[in-house]
């Protein structure tokens, strides 16, 4: 995929300042990213506001990203990115235990608690999805109407059926490698004759191993009885295309994305190292998607921070925004600049939209802006097997279970999907890091004996990810500031967040089946939650770690009107009439699914309504050009 | 136009010029991966990804060229004692010969990069076949059926099997027989192999089968004179050429032009493995000599896996994937280790395939 050459540096951000734009679109990421490609594709002129370093997208860049990665002695998620204080961004190992009454502003996340967490989000071209895992399972139906179903959580304005067509939309920009007869299940429905873009990239060896103890086992729940087994899951990444995609036409996978033309990542290698970035860009990214809209013409200005969002007090609608664009990352050197547009977008992800919002300081009748963040809560529970079952073997995850994510308890607790992680304990204690410390440094072993005891130690480790539904809460929120400010002066996002009861009566469940499921493989139960951790919460006299999801969502959610939600099905602001806020933040819940591939599909669906209202509102608006 | 003879008029024929085919495309894959896994880690990006490329899609043009000879009923065998040449080998080039080395990246393996896939049309159609250098060298590919010629490039080659394919396809068809009876289930699909520009192509008739010949000229020298083959891939001559120009092409340059991104190349980045190394050069009992017999095992173990894949097991190409970070992985542990008694210089694998017990093969 070609990356115009120089596109990241090539609109004049004062000529633009003159442009008044059909669509200006805050962030680079996956839903900015879409949302630009479809408008530029109906013709629409588009400036795309990005916070990240006025760079092109190239293989040489992003092995820049790599080599930072491979050096760094802490493999978060973040560590291929150089430190901006200028666009911050949080990091998992700026997690600190909280002390009640005292908010933690050491970091850029402005932590109230009680509960802390280590959740991420990246601020560079590509956005988020710079480091995320890939996985692409759709919501469930049953996701879609959680309140009136289970009384728990809110409805969402539209239903399954009606984002189906945009699933699949998703599915073929990320490309996801799946195959139909392992994704139906619990009421999810594809239109018939229907295949993903790409075949399913197959189990590991470990999940094999893990469903020879698992496939079968039976668990009653609310008095209804699931059976469990392993499945594939759905994944990001390029595998082998299907010939019978889009009616027999086939799909061309999209590999890495270069200023030059470049062939690589056209198919996953099955190494173990996805995350936090793909070595070959075999797994989607938005990159991929950015670079199609620049080539279609979308101007976009870079190392510009959105700062402030005016709306004009007659009409409701946003007139123009202000962003400071700074030189140098390091320095908070900057200019203010304005961009004025006919839509305004926010793309810049649930706390960052939320935070802008407010920042803005514009009216809220319904309070709800920045309220009902969520994200998964991750439970962690580890043990070692007693064969060698190949971890390391094959991408970070490729199967799990899923029956659980559906039932009648949801009236009672959380669902959640369990991922077999092929990278073994590595989240949980740092493995393969660890393992070697310890075997040199508390046995003394070197040489063979190293080796051996390296493979025997790390190849049957088993370590069960459970990503645990968390509801909304009005009182989970993103709120701001003025005492806590960037470099550049803009407010920081401060969070409160709590684990709600649902979501603990789910995981005190889950860590009893992982329990069950360690039983029947054999397997020793090497789980141990510190009640010194950031992330320990305690529910019904146990303590669990729980760990972040970077699933972020909920803090401008959709709903039927002004008094329950922010923005309506399309994503549109009930307030102003002309800005969108898109991505996670309108989710108004996220079930048991990762978040990217259902955020992308509502940014299909979105970007076909801004088409229609700009093509309605087609004669110029009576917006000055100037001051 | 004067009509030309053509040299292929029969069935073995063509299968002995497909076989000369699989060793031509094989033979420029050892060279290649060895200026690759010669460059230092996380170094010169540009060149690896050149180099990395253009190897791929001689992996796609072997598995081109044994598409056209399962299609037409043959059998390939990668497996052969004479299957591997013997390095440097002579590779056609009009005039003067050149011999490709076994050698790591620098400035004279670049050439030979070039000149392998330098586009050259014969000024005729009857000089396409040269006389051929007094050498006792091996040829990459040479005239199958007369020893004493070559081509004039690696085109020339192509376009003399395509010219066969096409009068063996109306001969056979004339006589009320088909020419490609091969199984379909011994094709390599696009599902076991693709790379960047170009599919596997399977071959069922002439068309896919002058389609599979085609796209192996076309992304060696591009496409009627054009630094683009039809499917808009960068040439592998342009491609290299950007390393000796120090820039990218991009659409609408021409020949010699790049106007695209600048790329550079730190030539010092490179382990100065010793060219054509031969296992005579490590010492009986050695852990390089090992190393390297470990290698060549595995790398004819490779060429036995290919010849299952090409024989009606296509899907063992993705297994082969596997095996291919296997090489990467011996080729490394030679070329990153210096060799005793040579200061300044690394060992190198030698590709010089163990003799099967029995002579099988032969």
């Amino acid at each position: 995929m070609i990356f115009p050459q120089g596109a990241a540096n090539r609109t004049d951000p004062d000529a633009a300042a003159q442009v008044v734009y059909d669509a200006v679109i805050v962030g680079g990421g996956v839903a900015g990213s879409i949302i630009a490609h479809e408008l530029s594709r109906a013709g629409q002129r588009v400036l795309i506001v990005e916070a990240g370093p006025a760079e092109d997208l190239t293989v040489a860049g992003y092995e820049d990203y790599l080599s930072r990665f491979y050096s760094a002695t802490s493999k978060d998620n973040q560590s291929p990115f150089p430190g901006n204080p200028n666009a911050p961004m949080p990091r998992s190992t700026d997690a600190r235990p909280i002390v009640p009454g005292q908010p933690d502003a050491a970091s850029y996340l402005v932590q109230n608690g009680p509960y802390c967490t280590d959740t991420t989000y990246t601020r560079v071209l590509g956005g988020t999805t710079l480091h995320w895992e890939a996985k692409t399972p759709r919501m469930l139906p049953e996701d879609f109407d959680m309140a009136s179903r289970f009384g728990q959580g809110l409805d969402w304005p539209v239903d399954y059926d009606e984002l189906e067509p945009y699933y699949r939309e998703a599915e073929r920009e990320i490309g996801v490698s799946a195959d139909v007869e392992d994704q139906t299940y619990l009421g999810i429905t594809f239109p018939p004759g229907y295949v993903y873009p790409m075949r399913g990239i197959p189990l590991s060896y470990l999940d094999t191993v893990v469903g020879r103890g698992v496939d079968g086992t039976e668990v009653t729940l609310d008095g209804e009885s699931h059976t469990l087994r392993v499945r594939p899951f759905a994944q990001g990444r390029n595998g082998i295309p299907n010939r019978g995609y889009d009616g027999g036409k086939g799909f061309v996978p999209t590999g890495a994305v270069s200023t030059h033309q470049v062939q690589e990542g056209e198919r996953c290698q099955g190494n173990n190292n996805c995350v936090p970035l793909c070595p070959v860009q075999a797994k989607y990214h938005a990159g991929k998607t950015l670079a199609k809209a620049l080539g279609n013409g979308v101007d976009i200005v870079t190392q510009a921070v959105a700062y402030k969002v005016h709306v004009d007090p007659v009409t409701g609608r946003v007139s123009h925004l202000e962003y400071k664009q700074y030189l140098d990352p390091s320095s908070p050197d900057h200019v203010t600049r304005t961009a004025r547009g006919r839509i305004f977008v926010l793309a810049a992800n649930a706390i960052e939209n939320a935070r802008l919002m407010l920042a803005s300081g514009l009216r809220d009748r319904g309070g709800l802006m920045g309220r009902n963040l969520m994200d998964h809560a991750y439970l962690l529970s580890w043990a070692l097997l007693p064969e060698i079952a190949g971890t390391m073997r094959g991408t970070v995850c490729t199967g799990g279970i899923i029956d659980l994510r559906s039932g009648s308890f949801r009236r009672q607790q959380a669902a959640f999907a369990i991922d077999i992680h092929n990278d073994g304990w590595g989240w949980a204690t740092g493995s393969p890091y660890s393992d070697l410390h310890a075997i040199v440094d508390a046995q003394n072993k070197f040489g063979p004996a190293l080796r051996h005891a390296l493979v025997d130690q790390i190849s049957r480790q088993l370590l069960l990810a459970y990503m645990i539904e968390v509801p909304p809460s009005p009182s989970n929120r993103v709120t701001v500031d003025p005492a806590y400010r960037d470099q550049l002066g803009n407010m920081r996002p401060v969070i409160s967040f709590s684990v709600p009861d649902y979501t603990m009566r789910g995981i005190a469940y889950g860590r009893r089946l992982a329990r069950r499921i360690f039983e029947r493989l054999g397997a020793e139960d090497y789980t141990f939650y510190d009640p010194a951790d950031y992330g320990y919460v305690t529910h019904e006299g146990q303590g669990y770690c729980i760990r972040g999801g970077n699933h972020l969502a909920g803090t401008h959610v959709m709903g039927t009107a002004p008094a329950n939600s922010v923005v309506d099905s399309t994503m549109r602001s009930w307030e102003h009439e002309n800005l969108y806020l898109a991505g996670g933040g309108s989710m108004p819940t996220i079930g048991t699914a990762n978040v990217t591939l259902t955020l992308a599909a509502l940014c299909y669906r979105s970007a076909r309504r801004m088409v229609e209202q700009l093509r309605k509102e087609a004669a110029p608006l009576a917006v000055s050009a100037a001051h | 136009m004067t009509e030309i003879t053509p040299r292929i008029t029969t069935l073995e024929q063509l299968h002995r010029y497909l076989y000369s085919a699989l060793q031509l495309e094989h033979a420029t894959i050892p060279p290649y991966l060895t200026a690759l896994y010669s460059l230092h880690p996380e170094t010169n990006s540009d060149a690896r990804h050149i180099l990395r490329v253009v190897a791929v899609e001689e992996m796609l043009h072997l598995s081109l060229a044994a598409n056209v000879m399962n299609a037409t009923g043959g059998s390939p065998d990668l497996t052969g004692p004479q299957f591997v040449p013997k390095y440097p080998a002579f590779l056609p080039d009009g005039e003067q010969d050149f011999k490709v080395d076994l050698a790591p990246f620098n400035e004279a393996t670049l050439d030979t990069c070039l000149k392998i896939e330098r586009p050259a049309k014969a000024p005729t159609e009857e000089l396409r076949l040269v006389p051929r250098a007094r050498s006792t060298r091996q040829l990459l590919a040479a005239n199958p059926d007369d020893p004493s010629v070559q081509y004039y490039s690696i085109g020339e080659f192509y376009a003399e099997i395509e010219r066969g394919l096409e009068y063996l396809h109306a001969e056979y068809r004339s006589e009320g027989r088909e020419l490609f009876v091969g199984d379909p289930a011994r094709q390599v699909t696009p599902e076991y192999f693709y790379s960047g520009g170009g599919e596997a192509i399977p071959v069922t008739d002439l068309e896919s089968g002058l389609a599979a010949l085609g796209l192996i000229a076309a992304q060696g020298e591009g496409l009627g004179g054009g630094i683009y083959d039809g499917e808009g891939e960068l040439a592998h001559y342009y491609r290299f050429q950007q390393l000796r120009l120090e820039q990218y092409y991009q659409k609408g340059d021409e020949p010699g032009q790049p106007s695209g991104p600048p790329l550079s190349i730190d030539w010092n980045a490179v382990y100065p493995s010793l060219a054509n190394a031969t296992l005579a050069n490590y010492p009986d009992g050695s852990e390089l000599r090992a190393a390297a017999v470990d290698f060549n095992k595995s790398y004819a173990e490779f060429l036995g896996l290919l010849t299952r894949a090409y024989t009606g097991h296509p899907e063992l190409l993705l297994e082969a994937v596997w095996e291919m970070f296997h090489i990467r992985d011996g080729m490394n542990r030679l070329l990153r280790n210096p060799l005793p008694g040579s200061p300044g210089t690394n060992a190198a694998p030698t590709f010089e395939m163990p003799t099967v017990a029995g002579g099988a093969g032969a």
